[in-house]
């Protein structure tokens, strides 16, 4: 992996966290997801690198698809307010990709920048679900975890292929949003809106 | 194959199969279909427990498949629970409606969603490879987080919603620390086998930290404390046949992946880390749930709580993994899953007979419903550990198993713990049960009958257990056992 495509990773992951926009989210996360895919199938040296990456882009589509239907179906008359201002949401996101960073030993990738883009992924996939509040960016948050995840995969050492992490994990995840989004529709016929804050009923 | 293989291979088949038959069956042949479907689940699943557990000396150990005595026990829970649900599930469907599809889709969505989510979760024990664990822990998820939100109403979307989020971010570290363990083994995803994981002999600060990465991401999944956020929400919003089989089933069926992970991965990583962080989880949840178990809460919520007590139970008895922990553990398991299943079935009576026990505790149930008031009873005095409750026998020898394993603090401390547990427990049923009723004229309990008789097979079952318990760190069940560990 390269250093400027890592960094393209970390900046977009970056932007996941600050952006308002559901749809521009929804476009840099399967973005994400398709560089990744053609970074795997460039790089593929066997039959099972090359399914590695198919699998990646396939989910990377059908997360579009799925994503992309849902927010049009339910336009949010007014944007849903973070819980935090975006300036402060990307801080708190880099200190967190730095602590992260910091805390966990090397975790033996191919590459130093790819390790770190990992971490800085599952950081800012974990700080977007923590502190958005529209239910469709907390679950692309976790899309953007398993970005990371995918990224870790793909830069394993040595000759073993991802293929059977990747293919298993794309179905999961199809499944998990699939759910995520019967219930951001449920949220949206009885609140109006896809807002999480709505969702406080429950304490003791 | 042998015949234990393929018994392997058709309990997960069986409700799969059926789960697909609902969704194209007619609908007014979804209920019984879904019995008949139930049934036959829990006959293989009985039927696979049985053969596992009388051949304990010789497991079928593969790279995908383990049918061992542990997977045995866990299966043959999962498959009575789920047998017990499924009848239980009628009258629930009875008092209740969707709010999530149209009410004409209600049942169709309901046994197919929860044939599913059996299917999934009773191969979790028998998967023999972390990587295929892993992935079908996460489709768990998605089956039951639909399952969780299926009355619509706002309270029970929002636990999905949570239970959804957090377990899936969990499971993520978790992966994080698959995916770094991944390059210690050689063959991939297939090299991922509990085998191949206990081969690892060299350990390093990376390997420690996936393995922290797991463990940390599998206790969002089974609600260890400090990350069981999403656990009373999602059990006390659940259906409670499901919330019967979430407690009872998915909780410790998940406790299995993670153990098989700390022992295949102790050599490597040291015992002093396997061993303490499981001990660590074990306290911090019991400490988390006594404080709840001493609170007024309503009768789901207190079930749920007490969940997150024997969470921790269980974590303290597979650190200690010797002959006693270990016999307490499966006596636990059992005795748990029996107790806390017919807590839940009884919500669905008490619902209708108190509607107002959905939001803060019944008192009295006994006074205005005693066959209520004695399956709520039985129920929570066997979660309390009041002789001669099977878990009041494990308990004792998993914390026995503590000191003979050379933690005595730890061992003192879950004792002290258990003891305020007990006394919280102890109030509540007092309370729920021979306290002074708040309604004169309370509605009459609706479908209080399948209650009733799975109170009584299960009372049996719950004294059978406290008389075998003892015998039971000897046998060839928990010999056995210890062969993981």
């Amino acid at each position: 992996m390269t250093g400027f495509l890592a960094w393209l990773l970390v900046a977009s992951g970056l932007a996941v966290v600050v952006v308002r926009r559901r749809s521009l989210v929804v476009g840099i996360v399967t973005a994400q997801a398709l560089v990744l895919a053609v970074a795997a199938l460039v790089e593929a040296e066997t039959t099972d690198d090359a399914v590695a990456g198919g699998a990646l882009a396939l989910r990377a589509v059908l997360l579009a698809v799925l994503f992309a239907g849902v927010v049009a179906r339910t336009r949010e008359r007014v944007p849903v307010h973070a819980r935090v201002p975006p300036l402060l949401r990307g801080g708190l996101a880099v200190v967190l990709a730095l602590a992260l960073v910091w805390l966990v030993p090397e975790i033996g990738l191919d590459s130093p920048d790819a390790e770190r883009a990992v971490l800085t992924l599952i950081a800012f996939g974990v700080a977007t679900a923590g502190l958005r509040r529209a239910t469709v960016l907390q679950v692309l948050g976790i899309v953007l975890v398993e970005n990371g995840l995918a990224l870790a995969a793909l830069e394993l050492p040595g000759e073993e292929s991802a293929a059977g992490i990747e293919i298993g994990v794309a179905i999961d995840l199809v499944l998990i949003s699939a759910v995520a989004i019967v219930f951001h529709q449920r949220i949206f016929g009885l609140f109006g809106t896809g807002d999480t804050a709505a969702l406080r009923t429950l304490r003791d | 194959m042998t015949s234990r293989e393929w018994l392997a291979v058709a309990v997960p088949l069986v409700p799969a199969a059926s789960a697909v038959l609902v969704g194209i069956a007619p609908r007014r042949a979804i209920a019984n279909l879904g019995l008949v479907a139930a049934c036959l689940s829990g006959i293989v699943a009985t039927a696979l427990a049985v053969a596992a557990i009388v051949d304990a000396d010789d497991p079928v150990s593969g790279d995908w498949l383990v049918v061992d005595a542990t997977a045995g026990l866990f299966v043959g829970v999962i498959g009575v629970v789920g047998l017990a649900s499924a009848l239980t599930s009628r009258s629930y469907l009875g008092t209740a409606r969707t709010e999530l599809v149209r009410p004409e889709r209600g049942a169709r969505l309901y046994y197919g969603t929860f044939l599913a989510f059996w299917a999934v979760l009773v191969a979790v024990p028998l998967a023999g490879n972390l990587g295929i664990a892993w992935l079908l822990i996460e489709a768990t998820t998605a089956a039951s987080a639909l399952l969780v939100g299926f009355s619509g109403r706002a309270t029970a979307i929002e636990a999905g919603w949570k239970y959804l989020v957090l377990t899936t971010l969990g499971l993520g570290f978790a992966l994080l620390g698959i995916v770094l363990v991944a390059p210690e083994v050689e063959g991939g995803l297939g090299g991922l086998s509990w085998n191949s994981l206990a081969s690892i002999q060299t350990g390093s600060d990376q390997l420690s930290a996936a393995f922290v990465l797991l463990l940390g991401g599998l206790a969002a999944k089974i609600g260890w404390a400090p990350v069981h956020n999403w656990l009373p929400d999602a059990h006390s919003e659940a259906p409670p046949p499901v919330s019967a089989l979430l407690s009872s089933a998915l909780l410790p069926a998940v406790l299995v992946v993670a153990w098989r992970s700390d022992r295949a991965l102790a050599p490597a990583v040291g015992e002093d880390l396997a061993q303490g962080l499981l001990v660590a989880f074990g306290l911090v949840s019991l400490a988390f749930a006594v404080p709840f178990l001493w609170r007024s809460l309503a009768w789901k919520r207190l079930l749920a709580y007490s969940s997150l007590e024997h969470m921790g139970v269980l974590a303290l008895g597979f650190a200690f993994a010797n002959p006693l922990a270990l016999a307490g553990v499966a006596v636990h398991v059992c005795g748990h899953a029996i107790a806390k299943a017919l807590g839940f079935y009884a919500a669905t009576p008490l619902l209708t007979h108190v509607p107002s026990a959905g939001g803060r505790a019944a008192t009295g149930v006994a006074r205005t419903a005693p066959g209520l008031g004695a399956s709520m009873g039985i129920s929570l005095g066997t979660l309390a550990g009041l002789p001669p409750s099977p878990l009041f026998v494990s308990e004792v020898l998993i914390v026995a198993g503590g000191f003979a394993a050379g933690r005595p603090w730890e061992a003192a401390t879950a004792a002290i713990l258990l003891a305020l547990g007990f006394l919280g427990l102890g109030h509540a049923l007092l309370e729920t049960v021979a306290g002074k009723a708040r309604r004169r004229e309370p509605g009459p309990p609706h479908g209080l009958r399948p209650v009733l008789a799975l109170t009584v097979v299960g009372t049996a079952a719950l004294l059978a257990l406290t008389i075998v318990a003892p015998w039971l760190p000897g046998s060839d069940l928990v010999e056995a056992m210890l062969e993981v560990a």
